[in-house]
């Protein structure tokens, strides 16, 4: 009866559209109410789920990588990616995911990485004879690609509700397999898309350019190894080293670039503070959310449940895979990762998963989840930015998701994926 | 279950560790002699929170029992910061012997001022040096050494008053940052400087035993006062039994990290003359005992033989 | 704005030596950041929601939903204040480890944050009353990762 309480109140004020952090707080504050404990522990946990020192990594990285959209640094990575594989068949759709690699190294948000790549590259590839919708479908789908790649503050957001036990470094470098995977098999379904449809290749502009643009990107590429080489070698964490990024995206976009006025930076502040209070205070009364499941023993009760349908553990994956792709259509990225993290990662475990290699796994399918309706902030952005009716996009959108449901199962059937790269640090 | 009451208890340290172990054991225990009518319920792995949290919780009644380290009621009990006073307890069974006896009994008491009930103590095990550099033979050797702390100034004062550098940073880090070399060292007891592979970037271990820190189990006065009083002192006396249990538990968990560290080939110093560095706390001590109180504190916990 | 400042300050502590107090004053100053944007982004409506069924609906309905959902979040943030009050009082008399400061004081943004939500939810409220618009979360372009 209490879950009822708590999944109901949950459920019907998600329906009419309250924010999300308080669908958590007051489901949590009835059922506390309905149980008979004291409600103040409803506040307790809020208040403790926000005090918690890793978090100001995600602010941090966010406004990074704001600053990095509105400064210079995206543009020169797109024209670097440009130089490098538009000689590829389906060529500005080889780039346009390239460059999400490029920005995936400095950025951990994938809709910042469909806003900034899409707004560069959806228009160039019209006008060179890519269809729009093709265009769309790229920018949205390889936009996962920034999710998976360091810095990631879903991964920290990962960590954290994981109750800070799982290393972000290792979060970080298990990341880079699966990420490059999932970009290597868009590559391939764009290559046989463009050849189906007949699309021309770019000419290679010569070493000589390619060398200049990277010049050029260097200062962007320059961020990835700080951030990167900082957390992994444990000389910042990832809280100091993502006040280092935003320190030096500062500096290279208003000293080196000149290419940040005043405006644009108060802009991307503002943008940020909204972003991420909005985001950290679903955090924080997911807190009490997630500590009310674990007082009525859901995850528990979950375990023995699933352990009635099936102990083969690649079963159990495919079931928490299926209910995550599910979710993820109908629900936006931070606010399902804080609330099933503690669900779900004990099942995991419980079938001897890696909480690093699961990690990847949810990070992933929920990325899958920003692309398909009804609810996909990044599907949302990619249509806004090619100005294309979500309907017309997700019609030629099939072989993306494809191959991203292909690099899932990948990644959540060969642990090593994940696993083999962190290993080599230890 | 048929049980009429189950306790929550809280534990951050992970199913299968000695305190989740014993706290279960002690229910086995109470359910056993109420004939199936109170049972126990550990909640480990954190699961309901930071020990800081878990304590309120506690408090409030919304869970029954905690198992929980001393560090988070330093500021709430003031007595309880003298059990973390650096090289206070000369050996474990020095230790034991005070918690044992009357000044153990009169620090649980004093859990009654602040809504709980103090039950048992428990074992940490003690905490000593580790580092990448050398072998630590006496306390020069620690001159300029950088090691890694908890975020607390008595230890970071104990560090710098032996002579090193004291560098907080979360546990986390601490094995990369070895390995980079950041940091020099840390400090912890046996199974966490196994658990956490540090020794195999550290692989000098002195028993210097800086920190003898018990633990305890404490319970709701909510839901102490709402039991009879012969089942307040059944659950008295299950916690009571409870703690030898766990003592071997811990006894048997240090000696397995132990092999484990030896046969990793890390060079363990065992003997070491404590005198100098019990003599380097003074500075610390006195910033840190700051009572009357605490001072006859110290002085009847180092008359205990 | 306000924001911006603490966000800067709150940098150059993180970027500084860590002796032991940055670690918890910078929570500290993150806790107030947290609730006083959120605040804030109820008086802009960007807070995270789920408009699915508010699609389906005409604008009546929608409108009334809203002021449900607004009413919600005041009762909320009236909880905020009251427990804030009462987690605040039980902290008192105890110091935050390396600070110092009584104990209270974490709880104190739990307690701002509750009165400047209810007052601007109930902004929102007003204005839906005589009629204005209030801004939604996805109106705008979207924030969400
Ligand atoms: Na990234
Ligand atoms: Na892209």
């Amino acid at each position: 009866m209490e879950l009822w309480v708590l999944f109901g109140t949950f459920a019907v004020l998600l329906l009419i559209g309250t924010p999300v952090a308080f669908c958590l707080g007051v489901s949590s504050f009835a059922t506390i109410a309905y149980i008979g404990l004291p409600p103040v522990v409803v506040f307790q946990r809020l208040n403790s789920g926000i005090s918690v020192f890793a978090l100001m990594a995600i602010p941090f990285f966010i406004y990074a990588g704001e600053l990095m959209v509105r400064g210079d640094i995206a543009r020169r990575l797109v024209a670097l990616a440009g130089a490098a594989v538009g000689h590829l068949r389906g060529g500005l759709g080889q780039v346009n995911i390239t460059a999400s690699v490029l920005f995936g190294g400095i950025s951990g948000s994938a809709a910042a990485d469909a806003s900034a790549i899409g707004g560069l590259m959806i228009p160039q590839m019209e006008e060179r004879g890519y269809g729009r919708d093709y265009a769309v479908n790229i920018t949205v789908v390889s936009s996962i690609i920034a999710l998976m790649l360091p810095p990631s503050h879903n991964l920290i957001i990962y960590s954290i509700s994981a109750g800070g036990r799982i290393s972000i470094a290792d979060l970080f470098t298990a990341g880079i397999l699966p990420g490059l995977i999932l970009a290597i098999s868009l590559m391939v379904v764009a290559w046989f898309v463009a050849r189906h449809r007949g699309y021309e290749t770019e000419r290679f502009p010569g070493g000589r350019a390619v060398v200049g643009l990277l010049i050029s990107a260097t200062p962007g590429l320059i961020l990835v190894a700080i951030i990167f080489g900082g957390v992994r070698s444990g000389v910042f964490t990832a809280s100091e080293s993502s006040c280092i990024a935003v320190v030096y995206a500062i500096l290279v976009t208003i000293l080196v670039y000149r290419s940040l006025p005043w405006s644009e930076f108060v802009a991307a502040t503002l943008g940020a503070v909204r972003t991420a209070s909005m985001v950290l205070l679903v955090i924080g009364s997911a807190a009490a959310f997630g500590w009310l499941l674990a007082y009525l023993r859901v995850p528990a009760e979950l375990v023995e449940a699933m352990k009635g349908v099936s102990e083969n553990p690649i079963i159990i994956l495919l079931m928490l895979n299926l209910v995550l792709l599910l979710l993820g259509t109908f629900m936006d990225m931070s606010p399902l990762i804080v609330i099933t993290t503690p669900i779900f990662l004990p099942v995991a475990t419980a079938y001897g998963v890696d909480p690093v290699h699961f990690g990847i796994i949810l990070i992933l399918n929920l990325g899958i989840g920003l692309c398909t309706p009804p609810v996909g902030a990044v599907l949302f952005v990619g249509c806004a930015v090619g100005r294309l009716s979500v309907g017309t996009a997700i019609r030629t959108i099939w072989p993306f998701y494809g191959a991203a449901v292909a690099t899932l199962m990948l990644v959540t059937y060969v642990p090593a994926l994940s696993l083999w790269l962190p290993g080599l640090f230890r | 279950q048929d049980c009429e009451v189950t306790f929550r208890s809280s534990d951050t340290h992970p199913d299968g560790y000695p305190t989740v172990e014993a706290v279960k054991h002690m229910g086995e225990l109470l359910q056993e002699r109420s004939d199936g009518r109170i049972c126990v319920e550990v909640f480990h792995s954190a699961q309901l929170g930071e020990e800081k949290d878990t304590i309120e919780q506690t408090q409030l009644g919304v869970i029954d029992m905690n198992r929980v380290s001393l560090g988070p009621f330093n500021n709430i009990i003031e007595e309880t910061k003298v059990f973390s006073l650096p090289y206070i307890f000369r050996s474990t069974e020095h230790m034991h012997q005070v918690v044992d006896g009357e000044i153990g009994q009169e620090i649980l008491d004093e859990f009654q001022n602040h809504d709980l009930v103090g039950l048992a103590y428990y074992d940490s095990g003690s905490r000593s040096f580790y580092n990448s550099q050398k072998p630590i033979e006496s306390i020069d050797d620690l001159e300029g050494m950088k090691f890694r702390v908890m975020q607390s100034d008595v230890f970071v004062d104990m560090v710098d008053a032996l002579g090193g550098n004291a560098t907080p940073m979360p546990y986390g880090e601490v094995y990369s940052s070895i390995q980079t070399g950041v940091i020099d060292g840390a400090e912890n007891n046996w199974p966490s400087f196994e658990s956490s592979g540090h020794y195999e970037v550290a692989p000098y271990y002195t028993l210097d035993q800086h920190l003898i820190v018990p633990e305890v189990l404490v319970m709701s006065k909510q839901s102490w006062d709402q039991l009879s009083a012969e089942d307040q002192e059944m659950v008295r006396q299950a916690a009571q039994d409870s703690v030898p249990v766990m003592r071997e538990l811990w006894a048997e968990r240090e000696a397995a990290s132990e092999q484990i560290i030896e046969d990793a080939g890390v060079q363990i110093v065992r003997e070491i003359d404590k005198t100098p560095f019990i003599e380097a706390m003074d500075p610390v001590y006195e910033t840190h005992v700051t009572s009357d109180a605490l001072r006859e504190l110290v002085d009847r916990i180092r008359a205990v033989e | 704005m306000t924001a911006f400042i603490a966000w800067q300050v709150w940098g150059r502590f993180v970027l500084n030596d860590t002796p032991t107090w940055t670690e918890t004053s910078s929570v500290l100053l993150m806790g107030f950041f947290i609730l006083l944007g959120a605040a804030v982004g109820i008086r802009e409506g960007n807070h995270l929601s789920f408009d699915v069924l508010l699609y389906l609906l005409g604008p009546k309905a929608k409108s009334v939903l809203h002021s449900v959902s607004d009413l919600v979040v005041i009762a909320f943030a009236c909880g905020m204040i009251y427990y804030g009050t009462v987690l605040a009082a039980n902290a008192w008399d105890t110091t935050i480890p390396n600070l110092g400061i009584s104990g209270a004081v974490s709880f104190f943004a739990l307690v701002t944050g509750g009165v400047l939500m209810t007052l601007f939810s109930v902004e929102r409220l007003l204005r839906r009353v005589v009629g204005l618009h209030t801004a939604r979360f996805g109106e705008q372009g979207m924030d969400g990762d």
